[in-house]
């Protein structure tokens, strides 16, 4: 039977650097996505998930298990995507309703369009960022709605709004083949 | 099969992207140099704190047992100091000889304060002061004892004479003594030479201001045999004495 993620950090922060392996291993991979898909530039992805970690292992000594781990994990990658954003002039919440500046135009990508997972893949980066977040932290974290609303900061009913309408747009993009 | 779920699926089919191993192993390694230099803890260790507050306890009660003694020790030496400038000596030895029983009861108030400065009339003036007395020797103390218990004996009249004469005989010197204390260096002015032997048992039972008053008396009238003897016999019946320089002065010289 497998350790649960909030038993591998209190281990961790007691010295047991075998527990943090795990649960990078459990993470790593869905973590990744999840930023590289909200910032789209690999370089950045790979910056802000090191930071990501980081912050987990000075966390530490202070971790304490109020959530489930995958919620603090998401919470600290939320934070650091909404001050990157904010360096670059951008927000969250500013473009929840609206669609995000799109890539649609891109004549290479309406050619790679007629198959579906280039057409879904399409769909989420043209989502506003905070659907797509919502839709990340669902897919790629397994957070449920209210755990999205703890980690965006947002209520439940703007995250389960948010997510609803990720879903939405989502299938229209995949049921146009 | 729902839409969300469909949704799903065909979303996990996309490229799995994933860190790049030297990423990963930085992290790693990250994280086990973590381990291995914790930081400083921010509370010192509680074995070592358990010895901190007895330590501090046994220092603050010997400091503290330290300066009370201090204090005790050097109590006399202050009350001394503070009794020569004090305004309020000085009016009660102006008081006149004519009431006797301020006098004894001042006298009786001074029980706790025996080695008291002489007031400065006794240091400037040759004339007899009444000034307020500090308890005589022990033997003087027992005798005034006797003497409170004998309830005529305060009244300083010739009366009271027969009641005394029925005390002790450090009673009865006392009791004698009493009515003519403010007077002593009037007596001493007009004693005999048969009286000469009794002048310094006479001192004795006298304050130690009236004695010292005495003996500057006999320096004056020559008669410096006798002084130096009773000068000697006050120093060794009160050697914690601080006799000033002024009234040493008037003791010593020839």
């Amino acid at each position: 039977m497998e350790s649960p993620d909030e038993e591998l950090m209190l281990a961790y922060g007691g010295g047991d650097a075998g527990a943090f392996d795990t649960l990078y291993a459990r993470h790593r991979g869905g973590l990744f996505r999840f930023v590289l898909r909200a910032v789209k530039d690999r370089g950045v992805a790979e910056e802000l998930f090191q930071e990501v970690w980081v912050r987990v292992i000075e966390s530490r000594s202070r971790y304490a298990p109020k959530a489930r781990f995958t919620t603090w994990l998401y919470t600290i990658a939320h934070n650091l995507l909404v001050d990157h954003w904010r360096r670059k002039g951008l927000s969250l919440v500013s473009l929840d309703g609206e669609d995000a500046a799109s890539e649609s135009a891109n004549p290479a990508r309406q050619a790679e369009g007629r198959q579906a997972l280039a057409r879904l893949l399409q769909a989420l980066e043209q989502l506003p960022p905070a659907q797509r977040e919502a839709f990340l932290l669902h897919q790629e974290g397994g957070l449920s709605v209210a755990e999205i609303a703890v980690v965006t900061g947002a209520g439940e009913e703007a995250a389960k709004s948010r997510l609803r309408y990720a879903m939405g747009k989502l299938k229209t993009a995949v049921d146009d083949n | 099969m729902t839409d969300d779920d469909n949704i799903s699926r065909r979303y996990r089919e996309l490229p799995r992207e994933e860190p790049p191993r030297h990423l990963d192993d930085a992290i790693r390694a990250a994280a086990r140099r973590a381990v291995h230099t914790r930081p400083a803890p921010l509370v010192v260790p509680t074995g070592r704190q358990r010895w901190y507050f007895p330590l501090a306890a046994a220092a603050i009660i010997v400091l503290a047992v330290a300066v009370t003694m201090h204090v005790e020790r050097e109590q006399p030496g202050e009350e001394i100091v503070s009794a020569q400038g004090t305004p309020a000596e000085e009016v009660k030895a102006e008081k006149p000889q004519s009431a006797p029983q301020p006098e004894r009861r001042k006298a009786e108030s001074a029980d706790s304060r025996q080695l008291r400065a002489p007031p400065p009339e006794l240091q400037k003036a040759p004339e007899p002061a009444a000034a307020p007395a500090p308890p005589p020797p022990v033997a003087a103390q027992d005798a005034m004892r006797a003497q409170e218990s004998a309830p005529g004996a305060l009244a300083g009249s010739a009366k009271t004479a027969p009641k005394a004469s029925s005390a002790p005989p450090a009673a009865r010197a006392e009791s004698a003594r009493a009515p003519a204390a403010p007077q002593a260096n009037a007596q001493l002015g007009r004693a005999d030479e048969g009286r000469r032997a009794d002048s310094l048992s006479a001192f004795a039972l006298q304050s130690p201001e009236q004695w010292l008053q005495g003996i500057a008396d006999l320096r004056r009238q020559g008669r410096h045999e006798e002084a130096d003897k009773s000068l000697a016999e006050f120093r060794k019946r009160y050697p914690d004495y601080r006799i000033s320089k002024e009234v040493l002065e008037q003791l010593e010289k020839r």
